[in-house]
């Protein structure tokens, strides 16, 4: 009812009723929504709607929860500057 | 000091005197103290907002205060994306909130 | 080259840290938080015999044994990357990498939302948020807020405000939609708060207890449920009302309310406006696993663990050589659970690394021992099958090393 004003990811703004239009019409996996959505690729790499991404698709897909992590993390998982990518600090 | 602040705790006890610290946000010339983070100096000094989404404009400001969500990220000086949860305030130090980005990047295929 | 590198110094970490200090192994502890002591420094409750677990000083001693024992703690430093190669493991920090033999993962755990409209609007902040605005900042997040979402944590941190004299005017559902539904419904929330008991507002409890013998009771004793909510702490507990949208302008100024029924779908007639300058969500917590994802450590998904966990075993060793997780990042638990399993770690990992050493092998038995008393006495449990949760965890270790075979 009020899906469409409900943000799900913050970071990309996506709303719940995207996400459930999305999930619904594709029966797809949380990492295809995401793809399809962009819900979880933004600067918090996913850690406030990951969540709830995946509650979206097991509800709509009547899927169980998979034991592998369904959107997978990449490094790196904290902002980092060129500069320190660039540092050779090793000890 | 201000009436942001819990001076009097009944089990924690009462804060420590500490050092003013002077730092600006975007114009604004502000005093927080030694230790505090940008984020919770902002907040004593009555600031709610931190920046406003690149693309959408929408304003936003602290929201889990641990460094998971990146939605206080301001910037200092020259360092941009900087958590205002997690970035102790320095003596000088020029913070600046997140703006709207003038061309919205685009947005990648959604069907 | 570092013996042991600690990510996280909360409870587990410094805790960990400290065993294997003691054990005379070089260690190095990084935490992108300011101050060490994890989510402990926030903590503040009340025990059942009237003392009060203070986070602050909790943290204080771990930090204080650590110096003495010469561990290097180093905080404002964030991890972004962990390499395993040969004979060691690499890890990426915003302060330079380093190289060590053995790697613990100790970085807690995260918080789930509970989304609704008008979530982002900047005075809305999540439970964990102000509390650590509170107790380990000590700036006011506001002078009259609400809570939404009723559960064991929002409980307590809703309790600290009030110590704290920050005004909470109530506590509430929030408004159902397909992802907030568990916390959204008057049954479960009742039922869940009465399964982790201790720390719950006692009149709850009380309350609870009497109904929680007869399912049929429990029914109507949400159905019954007051309509100007149960004051607990002097501030309305409202397990038939939910937050419909939150309004503001350029900040939060009040959040919409309606009754619910006893399925928590919103009778639409009763809304009524709330103002508020602050709003708090509680949706729970999950385990904070990036870096152990990024290593390619097998995972298990538990939900009596909180969500997804790496596969580990009672010594807190994952199937990888050489890495270790321990406290949150294995399962949603309190501080002092974390404490202990942070000893095994730390026991685990002297073991591993000084091979002769026959005595460690006990104290290691001893320390796992002590996370299962401890466990049991739990004040605070975020999950009623805890138990069962471990058991499977340690389980899918055993699996996991046979199918290698
Ligand atoms: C917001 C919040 C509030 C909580 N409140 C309570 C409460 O009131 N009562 C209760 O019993 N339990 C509470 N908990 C549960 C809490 O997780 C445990 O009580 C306990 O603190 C867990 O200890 P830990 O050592 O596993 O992790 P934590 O105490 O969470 O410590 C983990 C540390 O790792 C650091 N870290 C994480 N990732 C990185 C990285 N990539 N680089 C560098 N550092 C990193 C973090 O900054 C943090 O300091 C809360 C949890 C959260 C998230």
């Amino acid at each position: 009812m009020r899906d469409h004003k409900t943000i799900i990811c913050r970071c990309e703004e996506v709303s719940l009723e995207d996400l459930v239009r999305t999930a619904e019409s594709y029966r797809c996996s949380s990492r295809e929504l995401k793809l399809r959505t962009r819900a979880g690729m933004g600067q918090c790499g996913g850690r406030t709607c990951r969540a709830l991404v995946d509650s979206i698709t097991q509800k709509c897909t009547n899927d169980s929860t998979p034991h592998d992590i369904p959107l997978g993390y990449q490094a790196p998982i904290r902002p980092i500057t060129f500069s320190i990518m660039g540092e050779k600090k090793d000890e | 000091m201000s009436k942001g602040r819990i001076i009097d705790h009944p089990i924690l006890g009462r804060l420590d005197e500490r050092e003013e610290v002077h730092f600006t946000f975007d114009e604004n010339k502000l005093i927080g103290y030694e230790g505090e983070t940008i984020a919770a100096a902002l907040l004593a000094n009555g600031e709610r907002v931190l920046r406003c989404h690149e693309e959408t404009g929408k304003l936003r400001g602290i929201y889990c205060n641990i460094g998971h969500c990146m939605e206080c990220r301001v910037n200092v000086g020259n360092q941009k994306s900087v958590r205002a949860c997690l970035t102790v305030i320095q003596e000088g130090m020029e913070v600046k909130s997140g703006r709207k980005l003038p061309t919205p990047f685009k947005k990648g295929e959604t069907q | 080259m570092i013996d042991v590198i600690i990510v996280g110094a909360g409870p587990a970490g410094l805790s960990a840290a400290n065993v294997c200090a003691k054990n005379g192994l070089k260690v190095k502890v990084v935490d992108e938080f300011m101050k060490a002591g994890g989510r402990l420094l926030g903590q503040l409750h009340e025990e059942p015999d009237g003392t009060w677990w203070n986070g602050i000083e909790e943290a204080k001693k771990l930090s204080e044994d650590a110096q003495e024992l010469n561990v290097a703690v180093e905080c404002g430093v964030s991890v972004h990357n962990i390499k395993q190669e040969k004979s060691y493991w690499k890890v990426y920090t915003t302060k330079g990498d380093f190289k060590t033999r053995a790697l613990l993962l100790a970085t807690g755990a995260a918080e789930t939302s509970l989304p609704i409209p008008g979530w982002t609007l900047p005075g809305v902040m999540s439970i964990g948020a102000a509390q650590v605005m509170t107790n380990v900042h000590r700036v006011r997040v506001g002078e009259r807020g609400v809570v939404i979402g009723i559960n064991i944590l929002s409980a307590a941190i809703t309790r600290e405000l009030q110590l704290a004299g920050i005004e909470v005017s109530s506590m509430y559902l929030p408004g159902k939609n397909i992802v907030t539904e568990d916390a959204a419904k008057p049954l479960s929330t009742m039922k869940s708060m009465l399964k982790v008991a201790s720390l719950a507002p006692s009149k709850l409890i009380r309350l609870g207890s009497y109904f929680m013998k007869y399912e049929s009771l429990q029914s109507l004793a949400v159905r019954f449920y007051p309509k100007n909510g149960m004051k607990v702490w002097g501030m309305p507990v409202h397990l038939r009302k939910a937050v419909l949208e939150i309004v503001g302008d350029k900040k939060v100024e009040g959040v919409k309310v309606a009754q619910v029924d006893v399925n928590g779908e919103p009778i639409l007639s009763t809304e009524k406006f709330v103002p508020a300058d602050f709003v708090c969500i509680a949706g729970g917590l999950y385990p904070l696993v990036e870096l152990a994802a990024i290593s390619g450590c097998p995972f298990q998904y538990i939900a009596e663990l909180g969500g997804h966990v790496p596969v580990h075993n009672e010594n807190m060793k994952t199937p990888i050589d050489g890495l270790y997780v321990a406290g949150n990042i294995t399962g949603i638990e309190s501080a002092k659970v974390a404490m202990k399993q942070g000893a095994v770690a730390g026991y685990s990992i002297s073991m591993d690394l000084l091979k002769t050493d026959v005595n460690i092998e006990d104290q290691l038995q001893q320390a796992i021992n002590h996370v299962k008393q401890t466990r049991n006495q739990a004040t605070i449990q975020f999950h009623p099958d805890i138990h069962s949760g471990r058991e499977k965890i340690h389980a899918s270790f055993k699996n996991t090393l046979r199918t290698d075979i």
